[in-house]
């Protein structure tokens, strides 16, 4: 497979169809978003269960700066491309989609510290291999892009139950208050999970601190009396109204990356509070993010 | 350098607990470890916490005054605290942030904090995944325990320390001991592949401030705050006021607000300008105020790295 990617990669750039490529590139042990510009540069291409980064976010940056940019794309970073097109965040002509079918991730918190080796679409550790799969990837609605110019790989159905939700929501009332208390708390604020998502692009941030910018003609008494949300001050109280925001914003346009969740220092299950919204969504509102090609909100006003 | 045949840590801390300290050691949360106030000291498997020792004596949210009509309170917090089985390079930070918060203005909220904690660390017998201390002095705490093959020896590096070694039973270490803890610390300092010509770097990026490296470098990074956050040496915060108290948090040079003026202008609202901020306040600016580089070489800001940016690595590719 990842000699077709390669393939399709130089063929593109040999032929001037796009003037770079976003891809992964092996680098000490894991891979790293990378921008490939020479043919010659892309025998350090990878693809493999190491391939975790959403290229959305990074794509979105830069496809400005130039004619056309490449991007290599697992079904949910084309998701979120596809996402970012909608919002119109992304020119959708700008950009080249390689598509790839994925099996999956690996939770590189799972093979922290250990000597890793990769072979075909498996990861061994001490040449043993282990359940090294990112548990969000098993509930992956579509491991093979329903968005792309080209695709590479074969076709793979996607998973739709909820049963890692479903657990959470069996659990009574106080259970669940606590479990999530003892997330939240460990909680820093570090504010990875929002600045690594790709869907998070807001250059003011209503959990911002100081948030909704002053403006040089702002005057003392303004900028005085601006709202904030939310201090610098990391507790438990202050920490959830901060997920809890932060999640609002996402519902219908999370597209399950898991980036968030990789992220976090401190390994706080984000992907189960992205899972709950998008099952409210389905179930509340109807909305299946897969089929629609309507922004959640955009529908909303729509209907309503 | 004193020897201890037994579970120095555990025994350590039931005589620091009876005399009123609180005492902090590693516990493991999910994967990782954090200080945490706890009875049970299990290091197996210990490597080092995910927030190091700094968020004790500089924590994260910190009341400096309570308030109605006029400052009614101003909390210090007395109490006597010991953090235990610290990493050398973690304690070593400490002494880096003493220079930054007791040198010139004496900050008396991290003065009586660090007063009153003593900090006992644990040196490593291998480097840990991502660490790179062998590029800096990296020995610090208030006294040091090495493992040996009967229990710990101990040395003491401050008066302090000193005093915890006569809370215990300990014997003085003879030659072969000294020896062997000699021994462990030349095996663990050569282990290390590479050594950085800091020296060098330094000079380079003086010369390279303008270069398009820094650009380049940054094409990943997504300003969060987590390098900063989880590093030991960084210490910047901000001040804020709510619901009748003034407190401090922690702050990072890597959120886009950070440098915000007043005015609307920022004078680094460009990623690429923050991460550059980082790399220059650690080996550049700090270097020329204070002396010394402020990087202890832990590598928590390489292996938390959502997207890989790797501090040696960079640091490695500034042009000569």
């Amino acid at each position: 497979m990842l000699e077709e990617i390669k393939r399709v990669c130089k063929e593109l750039l040999e032929q001037k169809k796009v003037d770079a490529i976003v891809a992964w590139r092996r680098k000490n042990g894991r891979e790293v978003l990378s921008i490939f510009k020479d043919v010659k540069d892309l025998e350090n291409l990878s693809f493999s269960p190491l391939s975790v980064n959403n290229p959305a976010k990074l794509v979105m940056e830069i496809h400005r700066n130039y004619r056309k940019l490449g991007v290599i794309a697992k079904g949910c970073d084309a998701m979120s491309i596809r996402q970012l097109v909608l919002e119109e965040k992304i020119q959708r002509d700008s950009i080249f989609i390689i598509g790839v079918s994925c099996k999956g991730v690996a939770d590189l918190r799972k093979l922290k510290g250990k000597k890793v080796e990769v072979k075909g679409w498996n990861v061994f550790v001490d040449e043993r291999s282990f359940d090294w799969i990112f548990e969000n990837c098993l509930y992956c609605r579509c491991p093979t892009p329903t968005y792309y110019d080209v695709l590479v790989g074969e076709f793979r159905e996607g998973y739709r139950g909820f049963e890692d939700v479903e657990k959470i929501e069996k659990m009574d009332e106080k259970e669940r208050w606590d479990f999530w208390t003892k997330e939240f708390s460990l909680c820093i604020r570090c504010h990875a999970c929002r600045s690594v998502c790709p869907v998070c692009y807001c250059t003011e941030c209503i959990v911002d601190p100081t948030n909704l910018a002053i403006s040089s003609t702002s005057t003392a008494e303004e900028k005085a009396k601006y709202p904030r949300i939310l201090g610098r001050k990391v507790n438990l109280k202050d920490n959830i109204v901060y997920h809890v925001v932060r999640l609002f914003h996402h519902a219908g346009r999370c597209t399950k990356c898991g980036e968030c969740e990789r992220a976090c220092p401190m390994g706080l299950p984000l992907t189960k509070l992205e899972r709950k919204l998008e099952k409210i969504v389905l179930e509340v509102f109807g909305y299946d993010q897969v089929k629609e090609t309507v922004p959640f909100f955009s529908k909303l006003e729509m209907v309503g | 350098m004193k020897v201890y045949n037994d579970y120095f840590f555990r025994d350590l801390a039931a005589k620091l607990r009876e005399k009123g300290y609180k005492v902090y050691v590693p516990v493991k949360v999910k994967d990782y470890y954090l200080f945490k106030e706890g009875d049970e000291i299990d290091l197996s498997g210990y490597v080092n916490t995910m927030k190091p020792v700094k968020e004790i004596i500089f924590p994260q949210n910190e009341v400096l005054i309570k308030y109605k009509d006029w400052i009614e309170e101003v909390p210090l917090d007395k109490s006597k605290k010991a953090v235990l089985a610290v990493r050398p390079c973690d304690a070593k930070a400490l002494d880096l942030l003493d220079k930054v918060f007791l040198e010139e203005f004496v900050d008396p909220y991290y003065k009586i904090r660090r007063d009153n904690t003593l900090i006992v660390s644990l040196a490593c017998k291998e480097p840990c995944n991502y660490g790179f201390c062998i590029n800096f002095e990296f020995y610090g705490g208030d006294s040091i325990a090495y493992e040996i093959d009967t229990g710990y020896a101990v040395d003491a590096l401050t008066d302090k320390g000193r005093e915890v070694l006569s809370l215990l039973n300990m014997l003085d270490a003879d030659k072969s001991v000294i020896e062997k803890v000699k021994e462990q610390k030349r095996r663990f300092e050569k282990s290390f592949k590479e050594k950085l010509n800091l020296n060098e770097i330094v000079n380079a990026m003086i010369k390279n401030f303008d270069s398009s490296y820094w650009k380049d470098v940054s094409t990943n990074c997504i300003s969060c705050g987590i390098c900063t956050y989880l590093c030991p040496t960084c210490f910047c915060f901000d001040i804020l006021d709510e619901e009748n108290v003034r407190y401090r948090s922690w702050d990072s040079c890597q959120f886009p607000l950070y440098t915000l003026e007043s005015s609307s202008h920022n004078p680094r609202a460009e990623k690429w300008k923050r991460l550059r901020n980082r790399f220059y306040d650690k080996f550049v600016y700090m270097y020329k105020r204070k002396g010394e580089i402020f990087c202890v070489g832990c590598g928590r800001c390489i292996e938390r790295c959502p997207v890989g940016i790797d501090i040696c690595e960079v640091l490695r590719g500034v042009k000569f």
